[in-house]
């Protein structure tokens, strides 16, 4: 016990570090899959069917395969198949990697959580548009948008707080995120090695993170209860 | 001259044949009622008349101007079916309200979006959406629920929210005014509401065409009454003539169902 | 996990396969590190070999060597963490240069990629429960025990090797965490690692380690065909000859390992 308390601080700020680059890979995957999952879910209920043909395809591929196969691809397949390694080897490179996998991996299932609260949205509601002269974007963005995020909330948040947990995939092309930082002190790190607290203490970061993410969903679920 | 006139509307889905050479003709502040058992094709006539489906032939004509030439029209875009459609207001059996909007909201929004392609509409934008709301509170006191316009619809009864509709279809100030069934989504306790207001419409000379199931209904409201079936219109004429004294064989069967429910 | 990963090598392998053929004949591995002005160095934290000191610049045995041989092709020295699994993908994704990280010249490592000359000794030693460990001090003793090792170690082929069954775990460190959880009796691991991380003073104070199941040596990785091998085999001797290695090897207390160059 006096062991863990003198190694805390140090444990501490190398986990901190690592959670610090968990966090930046969640939001950036966020930020970039919330909108090119509305470009892929518009693609596969497209009405050119090849463009159509191919989003379905892509959207089996990717929700079909591990991520982890993806980052594997994504990461190493430019250095060895075209000889070009795109990436480098640095953290930074390493980080783009990450967050291209984890972007187009988690689009391609919100884009599926979108369809499913496009479709369900009554007819009536285009309709009633319509017959009051409302253009497509206007009943778009005026009448379903709103519907449709209250219908995705759920499922979104579950998929959100997945993402938070999903993000130590990313280790598999060495990305230091905290996993990696707390697994760094069994074999030695830092003057301590052989510490497996650090290991399952990474896992009060993951919950108290998922606790807040739960929180807000609960916030914004409360905030569209106005209507029904 | 008529308001509306319909000349020779066909409508097929694939091997079925939903309208059969459909012609009428209506007069300004006229009611038109049409009858007729599910799937005789009257909310499908409906509908073509509000281009929310396309006839495969056949003309419509608001005004003596041709609106719809089936032969020439196949694929209009949606900026002119949207101009074309105005002419008409739609109430659906199910209401069809927006839930994400108050009552007021309901009825002002389609107005307040069209009022932003008026050029003054920058500089005036306040004025504009204050009278646009004005509109919009008188229309709601007209239907009896001036003090419910901040209720969203869920927290409105089923009546409410059809009385609602109507006035949220007035608000574009259509030529004519159709409804689909307007009652039939309701519990029998809340129809009269409905129907009241319905009333008080035609009383005022509103233009409209009602589908409906509710024969004493049609017969005191309306100015003509139209029975279909099986995609053709088999009678036509004074709403007391074609329901007290029918002609025509297949009405009378139809209306003997309804004899018994105090008509 | 392990499956899914060879899986994915293979895949990955077999994609290379189709779409390299055409692009074999580009510039020497050495004009190529020349070229990008830096030898990417792949590592793991693993003292006394690579670690990182208090400002967090690396350092250790193998460190310093590879940033003086660095210094001697005219370039700078990237030292990149990465997992051990993947260390050939790595290699022959040129997101890394080498592999010099106390690295056991094992047949599967020579066969995957091009080695230089050993230049350290190390032995795989049995780590167990320290109440026990009169009992375990031949080979022969340890036999009936259950190991874990590190998938792919060294510490697997030699137990594998001696017919004992054993759980592949992800690194040296978790096959320690097994012994000490109490889910295995013993685990097989480097003796450089083994001296740092278990008995008194450490994270594992009641693990030791007792019987030396091989002799084995350390060595650096290159990519296959690279002409680096030479080029460093050529800086060992050199560095073996002015003293300089020993230098570095007593600031880390290895001296006693080193191979004569």
């Amino acid at each position: 016990m006096s062991q863990i308390i003198t190694q805390f601080p140090i444990v501490f700020e190398a986990l901190n570090v690592g959670f610090l680059q968990t966090l930046k890979l969640f939001i950036i995957t966020l930020v970039g899959a919330i909108p090119l999952g509305l470009v892929i879910c518009l693609g596969s209920m497209s009405k050119i069917k090849p463009l159509k043909a191919i989003t379905k395809v892509f959207v089996w591929i990717i929700r079909g395969t591990p991520l982890m196969i993806q980052l594997l691809i994504v990461y190493y397949f430019p250095g060895l198949a075209l000889n070009n390694p795109v990436w480098g080897g640095g953290e930074e490179g390493r980080f783009l990697a990450a967050s291209v996998s984890f972007i187009i991996n988690y689009a391609c299932y919100f884009s599926e959580i979108y369809r499913g609260g496009i479709q369900s949205i009554p007819v009536g509601q285009d309709e009633a548009g319509m017959v009051l002269g409302m253009t497509k974007s206007q009943t778009f963005f005026k009448v379903k948008l709103l519907q449709m995020v209250k219908k995705i909330v759920p499922p979104m948040s579950n998929e959100v707080i997945t993402l938070v947990k999903d993000t130590s995939l990313s280790r598999i092309i060495a990305l230091q995120e905290i996993i990696w930082a707390g697994q760094a002190f069994l074999k030695g790190s830092q003057g301590i090695s052989g510490a497996i607290w650090p290991l399952f203490f990474t896992g009060i970061y993951y919950l108290i993170f998922s606790g807040i993410l739960t929180v807000l969903f609960a916030k914004l679920e409360k905030k569209l209860d106005f209507f029904r | 001259m008529s308001i509306l006139e319909i000349n020779h509307i066909e409508k097929s889905f694939g091997q079925a044949h939903i309208l059969r050479d459909i012609s009428f003709e209506m007069e300004q502040g006229q009611t038109v009622a049409i009858i007729g058992s599910s799937g005789s094709g009257k909310t499908t006539l409906l509908r073509c008349i509000n281009f929310l489906e396309t006839p495969d032939s056949g003309t419509i004509r608001v005004n003596g101007d041709v609106i719809l030439d089936a032969a020439v029209d196949k694929n209009l875009t949606d900026k002119e079916k949207r101009d074309r459609r105005l002419h008409f207001g739609m109430v659906f059996q199910s209401f069809n309200l927006f839930p994400q909007y108050t009552a007021l909201e309901n009825v002002t929004l389609a107005r307040k979006l069209m009022a932003r392609e008026r050029e003054d509409y920058k500089a005036n934008k306040k004025a504009i959406n204050q009278e646009i709301d004005a509109i919009g509170e008188e229309l709601l006191r007209q239907i009896g629920l001036y003090e419910r316009k901040d209720y969203y619809p869920h927290q409105l009864s089923g009546g409410q929210q059809q009385r609602v509709a109507i006035a949220r279809a007035l608000a574009l100030e259509p030529d004519i005014l159709c409804f689909d069934e307007p009652t039939s989504a309701l519990d029998p306790e809340l129809t009269g509401e409905v129907l009241k207001v319905i009333r008080s419409l035609a009383d005022k000379n509103m233009t409209m065409i009602i589908v409906t199931h509710e024969m004493a209904f049609a017969r005191d409201v309306a100015d003509k009454v139209i029975f279909m079936d099986e995609g053709v219109i088999v009678e036509m004429g004074d709403s007391n003539e074609v329901i007290n004294n029918p002609k025509q064989e297949r009405t009378k069967q139809f209306l003997s169902r309804y004899t018994n429910e105090g008509m | 996990m392990k499956k899914l990963v060879s899986c994915a090598l293979v895949a990955v392998m077999a994609l290379s396969m189709v779409a390299c053929g055409s692009s074999k004949n580009v510039a020497s591995d050495s004009e190529y590190v020349k070229n990008n002005g830096k030898l990417v160095v792949g590592i793991t934290d693993f003292a006394p070999m690579d670690y990182k000191d208090d400002a967090g610049n690396w350092i250790g045995f193998d460190a310093d060597m590879a940033a003086a041989f660095a210094d001697s092709l005219g370039v700078e020295v990237e030292f990149v963490e990465i997992d051990w699994d993947n260390k050939v993908l790595e290699l022959d994704g040129k997101t890394i240069d080498c592999v010099w990280n106390g690295m056991t010249l094992t047949d599967e490592v020579k066969s995957a990629m091009d080695c230089s000359n050993a230049y350290c000794n190390n032995a795989q030693v049995v780590v167990v429960k320290s109440e026990v460990a009169d009992q375990y001090q031949t080979v022969e003793s340890v036999k009936d025990l259950t190991f874990a090792v590190e998938a792919g170690s060294a510490g697997e082929a030699e137990v594998t090797a001696l017919g004992i069954n054993c759980t592949p775990v992800k690194q040296q460190s978790d096959a320690v965490m097994e012994v000490a959880a109490g889910t295995s009796d013993a685990a097989a691991i480097d003796a450089l690692m083994a001296a740092a991380m278990v008995g008194e003073g450490t994270g594992y104070a009641d693990l030791t380690y007792t019987v030396s199941l091989n002799s084995e040596e350390y060595g650096v990785g290159f990519r296959k065909g690279s002409d680096l091998v030479s080029a460093l085999n050529d800086f060992l001797k050199a560095s073996y000859e002015d003293g300089t290695m020993m230098a570095t090897a007593e600031k880390y207390g290895v001296q006693a390992s080193i191979i004569e160059q």
